[in-house]
């Protein structure tokens, strides 16, 4: 797909803009502190109205303002041109899609892909396994319905039985009832988790060599808490381990508990890969998981890159543009622009929540 | 506004279904507009709170020891069907379907909002089972997690106390309705539970 349009109206510190962009790179430039970044927030809301930087809607609705509006066209591969208006209020959104209202996300989720790469994306190498989970949760549910009902039945299950232990009271009758209901949905994840690393980790390997240019084997690691995805095996081990849930008074076996992790040259990536390795094994995942949406879908994610590329060598950063999707629509921002060689970009520059358009460099 | 009339208004706000403006128009209907009906309200309330109460048998609203259906010789007392609530007895009911009795839960297990075995209505049903007069059990409990949780939960503790065969209602389209309309969740449940044609 392609933003061909975006119009925001009190959004985080823009009060009016509407941007058309055309070609294919769109570069936003502009010190510190002017926008930038807020614009690719718009931009990446479109896919699950969630925002890559905050999970409280009243950060982005501009301030002293109730409401913010964001209104994309959008070309898109299945649907042609869809016209997607979403309004942000302190306590709720409501999404629209060529004037129908959507009121279930499932529905929405995953037919307008973006992939944010972002300099907070190091979190998932070094970050706690919450955080690793919860961009696997994201990226496995926007392309699988399938995955997201057994997400929301296991989680729901999960809470149940926990609040079951909570209690003290937890009959064995009470505690099967929950278990027998998570098992099998959990098995499932643990199944598509696996499967679905196995995928990712095979196109973060193909765009990691890309841009470390070197031979440096790297992996993704799937550690399933509970390895095996059947969903009897699952139900004996949560029998057998109720006695010591009962006494920590929360269940402590499951795929709630799963993680994974980058290996480099076959060592742990947290510990042991460099500042550069790490940032690339990162942008390696987000081009993975772009692939995988498209590759799902059929839709080609649009690229939302926040001056990632700031700490990477420049033989790194021209490598980097290289890997891309070379058909995907880029919206990048920086505070310097990208070496010329790298094809033609549409330029705003950002000043204090105003996008003004310069002339295309070439 | 006067504190006695927001008294009320508070009362009837706390009620379900009715919020801030709804019990405003309630409170003003009663007191202002049609005060003649209010005495015949207060008494049918509290004629119905004298006399309404659970069947003994199965659960669902009565004024005697038994509820009209159980009462009812020609109801198929071997086929039992378990609700949650009572209004899914009423729609049941309304769809004329059903010739058996029924069970109410009045709840479905959930401990995240306190909600345990004690709390359901399941010793009565518990009762009819061991009494042997319980052929099938029909689960038309909702499909969600605390839904299929107690589906779980009777099957494995009530089901062996008696020659009991177990079935689960059935999850699908809706009638009349195609495959066009329906959700991804709906449809995979509706294949899931297909039947042999002919």
């Amino acid at each position: 797909m392609r933003l061909r349009k975006l119009t925001l109206r009190h959004f985080r510190n823009a009060g009016f803009a509407a941007l058309e962009f055309t070609g294919r790179q769109h570069f936003l430039v502009g010190a510190n502190g002017q926008g930038k970044t807020n614009l690719l927030e718009a931009a990446g809301l479109v896919t699950a109205l969630r925002s890559f930087r905050t999970t409280e809607n009243k950060l982005l609705v501009g301030h002293g303002q109730h409401c913010a509006a964001l209104a994309y066209v959008i070309e898109h591969e299945r649907q042609g041109e869809t016209h997607v208006t979403l309004k942000l209020r302190h306590d709720g959104k409501e999404l629209w899609c060529d004037q129908a209202r959507v009121t279930k996300l499932a529905e929405h989720l995953g037919k307008f892909p973006t992939v944010v790469f972002s300099s907070q994306d190091l979190q998932l190498v070094r970050g706690s396994p919450a955080q690793r989970r919860r961009w696997l949760d994201l990226t496995l549910a926007a392309m699988d319905a399938g995955y997201l009902r057994a997400l929301q039945t296991a989680t729901r299950a999960l809470a149940e039985r926990n609040a079951l232990l909570k209690s003290g009271r937890a009959s064995a009758a009470e505690l099967g009832a929950f278990e027998q209901t998570l098992a099998p949905a959990a098995a499932e994840l643990i199944a598509r988790r696996g499967a679905g690393l196995k995928t990712l980790e095979k196109s973060m390997q193909a765009a990691y060599a890309q841009i470390a240019d070197a031979a440096e084997p790297a992996s993704l690691v799937y550690e399933p808490n509970f390895a095996e995805a059947s969903a009897e095996a699952l139900l004996a081990r949560l029998e057998s381990g109720r006695a010591r849930d009962q006494q920590f008074r929360t269940t402590l076996t499951g795929p709630h508990r799963d993680d994974f992790h980058f290996t480099v040259k076959h060592t742990a990536a947290k510990d042991f890969a460099s500042e550069g390795q790490q940032r690339s094994l990162v942008l390696a995942l987000r081009i993975a998981q772009a692939a995988w949406f498209h590759e799902k879908s059929g839709v080609r994610p649009v690229l939302l890159a926040d001056d990632v590329l700031g700490e990477l060598d420049p033989a790194r950063r021209a490598r980097f543009w290289s890997a891309l999707d070379p058909e995907a629509q880029i919206i990048a921002t920086g505070t310097h622009l990208p070496a010329a060689e790298l094809g033609a970009w549409q330029v705003f520059e950002v000043a204090d929540g105003v996008f003004a358009e310069k002339e295309a460099v070439s | 506004m006067t504190p006695a009339f927001e008294k009320l208004q508070q009362h009837l706000k706390q009620l379900p279904g009715l919020g801030y403006r709804s019990s405003e128009r309630i409170a003003l209907h009663l007191l202002v507009e049609k005060p003649a009906r209010l005495a015949s309200l207060v008494s049918a309330l509290e004629a119905a709170a004298a006399a309404v109460r659970r069947c003994d048998r199965c659960g669902n609203l009565a004024e005697g020891p038994l509820c009209g259906i159980c009462a009812d010789e020609r109801r198929d007392r071997g086929l039992v069907c378990v609700v949650e609530h009572v209004p899914d007895l009423v729609a049941i009911e309304r769809s004329g379907a059903f010739r058996g009795t029924y069970h109410v839960l009045h709840g479905k297990l959930s401990p995240i909002h306190g909600v345990g075995p004690g709390d359901l209505n399941v010793a009565a049903l518990r009762g009819r089972i061991e009494a042997g007069e319980v052929g099938e059990l029909i689960l038309a409990l909702p499909n969600d997690v605390e839904g299929e949780a107690t589906c779980h939960y009777l099957t494995e503790h009530l089901a062996g106390a008696g020659e009991l065969k177990t079935t689960r209602i059935g999850f699908g389209l809706p009638s009349g309705g195609g495959v066009l309309y329906a959700d991804s969740v709906t449809l995979k449940s509706a294949l899931e539970g297909r039947r042999g044609y002919h």
